[in-house]
């Protein structure tokens, strides 16, 4: 999932991890910038439509513009 | 403080058939306003502090602003489209944000629990996957092919159908619901829902109506939309917290819950955050 | 139903085989309070889009999504819950021990009063030790076990002797309203002045 827009990383990377416990999904974020954020989730695809869903919102510091979903090819450790 | 950016806004602040040389006292946004007929026949809107407000009628409502608006009010082009039955329902007052009256109706997912055998009925719980998207050049929240069955979609309505739905956000307070006309297909009925800000916490809801239905007593179609809408208060008086979260940080929203992130997402951009909670708690 | 907690709102609700739960009054969809849901079979559902939960507080269902098996992570907080001689208690955190038994006491109804339990004490005339107020009216012995909300609000248990007849019954019944009246006589004048 890639998550684009304007943030401060600091700020929502807690916030997305957060969010990625309560829905049970385990992610790992890895490129963190102030204009993009790419994060590996696997999970039935409802539960990445809620993360989907929570992170499009966000904390009201950060502005989302777009996040882009790609299926991953080889599972990244 | 930053500047409410809501308060440039068109407001719905009276019936246009209930207007008289007496008036109605109510409120904008905290401030105290009275609306009545003036000498000329046309409506007069006085703030606080007796200044004049500006004010419009459309849709069957008294329209007015505590700012300057810069556009006119939203178009709804098929108010005025021939054989259109146009129904004043009346006003509803609920104790809760006007964003969050707003965000309940665009939401379906509810119909089943909260309107059980009117629109909606389990075991038909299930929320279609449909498109939202927001429209740049009128700057408006749309959802479209949303699709729900209904065991009695409205007055007209015998029996269960699938009903097929627009939703429609043209201004932070007011939504427009376009909705599949059992005696007309391919047009639209239109169900709109006004919200006057009387305060952060507070709202008087107005809905209104232009339907393709020349069978169904006025009454009825009244009381069917004010069922439908006194269903709905016992919900938002009753969400934690009062005000409509911006940061979903204590929620969890769905796909099902599109339509409201959307609305939100909207409201956050252009910073209409009068009944908003800001941070999550 | 709704009840209070030092912790906030509480939903209380007893399934249909009869055990007791409570959860934080906030349902983590999109914040509807819970004591507005319904019990169906062992679950809580909440009224606004249905969601339900078990009695451990996670939620099994999400109707909109009904392929979905809910996660365990997505859950309502819950409190610790007793249900014993008529009384059901609820905690917050982890007590080492059990709520008190009253034996040979009866509950008999409950009632909330606006006032505190300073204003209390001063109309019965008594103290209350360790939440329980041993009041006695026309020689006859009533006991108040009471529950505050806040300052100016308590919850306020009667119990009666167990062998009491139901004469005795209503007469403590009445006796617990009189009470209740001089209290929030009491805490109304303390307003006033
Ligand atoms: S708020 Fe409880 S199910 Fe939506
Ligand atoms: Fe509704």
């Amino acid at each position: 999932m890639t998550i684009l827009g304007e943030f401060e990383a600091a700020s929502f990377l807690p916030w997305i991890e957060r969010h990625a416990a309560k829905l049970g999904l385990v992610q790992a974020i890895c490129v963190a910038g102030p204009d993009r954020i790419e994060l590996d989730i696997a999970g039935p695809a409802e539960l990445i439509d809620m993360m989907e869903m929570g992170c499009s919102l966000g904390p009201i510091d950060v502005w989302v513009e777009a996040i882009h979903r790609a299926p991953i090819e080889c599972e990244s450790g | 403080m930053t500047r409410n950016t809501m308060i440039d806004g068109w407001y719905p602040v009276s019936l246009a058939s209930q207007l008289d040389a007496h008036g109605r006292r109510t409120a904008l946004m905290g401030e105290p306003i009275a609306v009545r007929r003036g000498e000329d026949g046309n409506a007069k809107v006085t703030g606080g502090n007796g200044r004049d407000l500006p004010t419009c009628i459309r849709y069957g409502h008294v329209w007015s602003s505590l700012g300057d608006p810069q556009k006119p009010l939203f178009a709804i082009p098929e108010a005025d489209q021939p054989g259109r039955r146009l129904v004043d329902v009346g006003v509803v007052r609920v104790r809760c944000s006007p964003l969050r009256a707003v965000e309940n109706f665009l939401d379906i997912a509810h119909f089943p629990f909260v309107h059980t055998d009117i629109l909606g009925a389990e075991p038909h719980t299930e929320v279609q996957n449909y498109k939202v998207e927001i429209r740049e050049d009128e700057d408006e929240v749309w959802a479209t092919q949303v699709k729900f069955y209904q065991p009695q979609a409205a007055k007209s309505a015998e029996g269960g159908i699938t009903t097929e739905y627009m939703y429609r956000v043209p201004a932070p307070t007011c939504s427009i619901l376009y909705k599949t006309c059992p005696p007309r297909p391919g047009e639209w009925d239109v169900i709109t829902l006004f919200v006057q800000p009387l305060a952060e916490d507070l709202c008087d809801v107005w809905p209104w109506m232009a339907l393709f239905d020349d069978e169904t007593p006025m009454t009825d179609l009244i009381h069917f939309q004010q069922t439908i809408f006194v269903q709905d208060r016992s919900i938002l008086e009753n969400q934690i917290p009062g005000l409509l979260p911006l940061d979903p940080g204590m929620e969890i929203p769905t796909r099902a819950d599109l339509t409201s992130v959307a609305y939100r997402r909207w409201l956050k951009r252009h910073g209409y955050t009068y009944g908003a909670q800001l941070v999550a708690q | 139903m709704p009840a209070q907690s030092p912790a906030g709102p509480v939903a209380l609700w007893r399934s249909r085989s009869g055990r007791a739960a409570a959860f934080a009054d906030r349902c983590p969809h999109r914040g509807m309070r819970l004591s507005h849901g319904f019990v169906r079979g062992e679950t809580l559902a909440c009224i606004y889009h249905g969601w339900s939960y078990a009695k451990a507080g996670n939620c099994l269902r999400i109707p909109a999504h009904p392929a979905l098996a809910p996660p365990d992570t997505i859950r309502v907080a819950t409190l610790r819950v007793e249900d014993g001689g008529g009384i059901i208690w609820i905690s917050v955190g982890e007590p080492a021990a059990g709520p008190p038994r009253f034996e040979g006491l009866a509950p008999l109804r409950s009632m909330v009063l606006e006032a505190g339990i300073v204003a209390l004490e001063a109309a019965a005339g008594t103290k209350a030790a360790e939440g329980l107020l041993d009041y006695t009216h026309d020689d006859r012995a009533v006991w108040l076990l009471l529950a505050p909300e806040g300052q100016a609000r308590t919850l306020m248990h009667v119990l009666v002797d167990e062998d009491s007849n139901p004469d005795e019954r209503i007469a403590a019944s009445r006796a617990a309203e009189a009470l209740r009246g001089a209290a929030e006589d009491i805490a109304r004048g303390g307003i006033a002045r």
